[in-house]
């Protein structure tokens, strides 16, 4: 059953033209020109209860904007939006008791309280009940590590300790969906690698929905099977993460280690030479017309060599080459 | 249900308030001794105001520091309990107001309830310097008074929220807005410490009827000194209306405020 269900959304902005510099300034004080600029442009997609993905882009391709309109923050320009049942922006608390929404750059903790208090003052903003609060602050408790410092102020936590507080924050009234918007931002390993677990068994164990976005792709390779990827407001692909990897992230690297130097005219059929250092060259190819068994074949036929290794396209290539090249239908297949 | 939950809220917000605000004592102190100096010299200039000139169109000191005792108990409990609407401009400008929009509550009760670091000491300091003003004043202390000047300090505050909230909503066209508050402030502050009687017609048509200053102590300190001088032709007996013109003032700049939040959501700032 469809949680989220978007079709056609879209959001257009109205923004004031500004020219550059003091002048341009001071003459929008007197006449202004606006310009519609389209944030969102038909975006539409559904997901299942339970499913966990990831919203990419580029900044500036929409997903804020996206996010605030599922948030029932912006009201749509055009288009149709349930989450839960309900459509957002016209019953804005209802949905908002249905939702969890973690900013990684802002904090909705109290600055100068002890962690605690945060989560006692949504306690009541959410009337969670007492025994329920209690369960979910222990497991929390546990899994996010918070024993040690909910009495501390929280402008004295270290920026992993205040983003496991807010997580907790946020799942404290147990939202059907949460919406992390870049969590993982500016944490070390260390903290990037807890909020990821618990990201995880967030919804394995509760089930609950989660959208996240994030440039981090780490995070994308690491929790969601499915991403969305935008780039002008338009979805460019949504689908498996791995289908995405194995049909557009074609072109692969094998590393060959020569025995003696290289000659000049290096050279294997089927591949293109993309660099070489003393010993050691670099052989691209696609995967689709030579596998790699075939080509390193190839290679011993002509030459001695005593190491091999192959290099995958990571998600972070793949996903530049899409907002570089475009999306090109034919080599992925429409997105479903 | 919801209005149980409110209630929840605004306790624990009061009790954050109070906590936040005792974490910082010096900066508590210093406001406190700044809130007594400026009371303090207001009404001193009052009196070295009116020792030169013992009479003000009718009015001497002791009715004089009436009007300003009773303009400072509405003007303190806005401070005391609204005065964190003013601070919705700033969290529109950071994007902290887009927190408020995803929770389940009414989102102006959010921006009234959010705890801004006050304490009641301004309160308390008006609560006591009325006292005095109305001993040292020897207005008639009877069961109108007694009924009415609650109500007219609500209605009083109530003013103060309304144009607190029209300079806060216009914050969803102009992003800054602190001139405009500036302005206001300085307005209130000039035009509620004399009697209105001394201005020009346009002056008391303004502070009557488009930013009802004059409400909040000027009619009703009419209606309780017996001063009759009719400015604008209005019968002493307004000034027990003050209530009604605070509601009625609040309602206006609510519905001002839901067309700017529709705005705000419907095409961003």
């Amino acid at each position: 059953m469809a949680i989220i269900e978007a079709a056609d959304l879209r959001k257009v902005f109205r923004r004031i033209v500004r020219q550059p510099g003091i002048a341009g300034a001071i003459g929008a004080l007197f006449s202004r020109e606006y310009e519609d600029k389209v944030a969102v442009d038909d975006v539409s997609f559904s997901l299942a209860e339970g499913e966990l993905v990831g919203y990419l882009g580029p900044n500036g391709a929409g997903k804020s904007t996206t996010i605030k309109m599922l948030t029932g923050i912006l009201v749509p320009t055009s288009g149709l939006l349930r989450v839960a049942g309900i459509v957002p922006s016209a019953h804005r608390q209802a949905n908002a008791q249905n939702i969890g929404v973690v900013f990684g750059q802002r904090s909705q903790l109290y600055w100068d309280l002890p962690l605690r208090e945060s989560f006692e003052l949504l306690r009541s903003i959410y009337d969670v009940p007492r025994d329920r609060y209690l369960q979910n602050m222990r497991h929390f408790a546990e899994i996010l590590d918070l024993e040690r410092f909910l009495d501390t102020p929280v402008r004295q936590l270290s920026l992993g300790e205040r983003m496991r507080g807010d997580f907790a924050a946020a799942m404290l009234h147990d939202p059907k969906i949460v919406y992390l918007d870049e969590p993982t931002i500016g944490l070390d390993v260390v903290a990037k690698e807890a909020i990821r677990v618990f990201i995880g068994q967030i919804n394995r164990e509760r089930g609950t929905t989660v959208i996240l976005t994030t440039h981090d792709l780490a995070d994308v390779e690491r929790l969601t099977p499915r991403i969305i990827l935008i780039d002008e407001g338009r979805v460019i692909y949504d689908g498996a993460l791995e289908r995405l990897r194995t049909e557009y992230g074609t072109h692969r690297i094998l590393v060959v280690t020569t025995v003696d130097l290289p000659p000049e005219d290096f050279a294997v059929p089927g591949a293109v030479v993309e660099g070489r250092e003393n010993n050691v060259v670099r052989l691209g190819f696609d995967r689709r017309s030579l596998t790699a068994e075939a080509l390193i074949r190839r290679v011993l036929e002509r030459y001695a060599i005593s190491d091999v290794s192959i290099i995958e396209p990571d998600i972070d290539t793949i996903v530049r080459r899409i907002y570089l090249e475009g999306y090109q239908k034919d080599a992925v297949g429409a997105p479903s | 249900m919801q209005t149980r939950r409110m209630a929840n809220v605004y306790r624990q917000y009061w009790r954050i308030n109070i906590l936040t605000t005792l974490e910082y004592r010096e900066n508590f102190l210093i406001w406190f001794l700044f809130t007594f100096i400026y009371h303090g010299t207001a009404i001193a200039s009052l009196w070295i105001v009116l020792e030169r000139f013992p009479s003000m169109n009718g009015w001497n000191f002791r009715d004089m520091f009436f009007l300003y005792a009773l303009w400072m108990v509405a003007h303190a409990l806005h401070n005391t309990f609204f005065s964190t609407v003013g601070e919705i401009p700033d969290h529109i400008r950071d994007g902290e107001f887009d927190r408020l929009l995803v929770r389940p509550l009414d989102t102006l009760f959010q921006a009234i309830a959010t705890p801004g670091q006050v304490f009641p000491d301004e309160l308390v300091l008006a609560l006591i310097t009325f006292v005095a003003a109305t001993l040292y004043s020897g207005v008639h202390v009877d069961a109108v008074f007694i009924i009415f000047v609650p109500l007219i300090v609500i209605g009083g505050a109530l003013i103060d929220l309304g144009l607190n909230l029209i300079i806060s909503t216009a914050a969803f066209w102009f992003v800054k807005v602190d001139a405009l508050r500036w302005i206001f402030i300085q307005l209130e502050q000039e035009f509620t410490r004399y009697p209105l009687s001394i201005y020009s017609r346009s002056v008391r048509l303004l502070l009557t009827f488009v930013f009802p200053f004059a409400f909040m102590n000027y009619f009703p300190a009419s209606y309780f000194l017996h001063k009759h001088e009719a400015a604008l032709g209005v019968p002493p007996a307004a000034g027990l209306l003050t209530p009604v013109i605070g509601i009625v003032f609040v309602a206006l700049a609510y519905v001002f405020w839901r067309f700017g939040l529709n705005r705000y959501q419907g095409v961003g700032h």
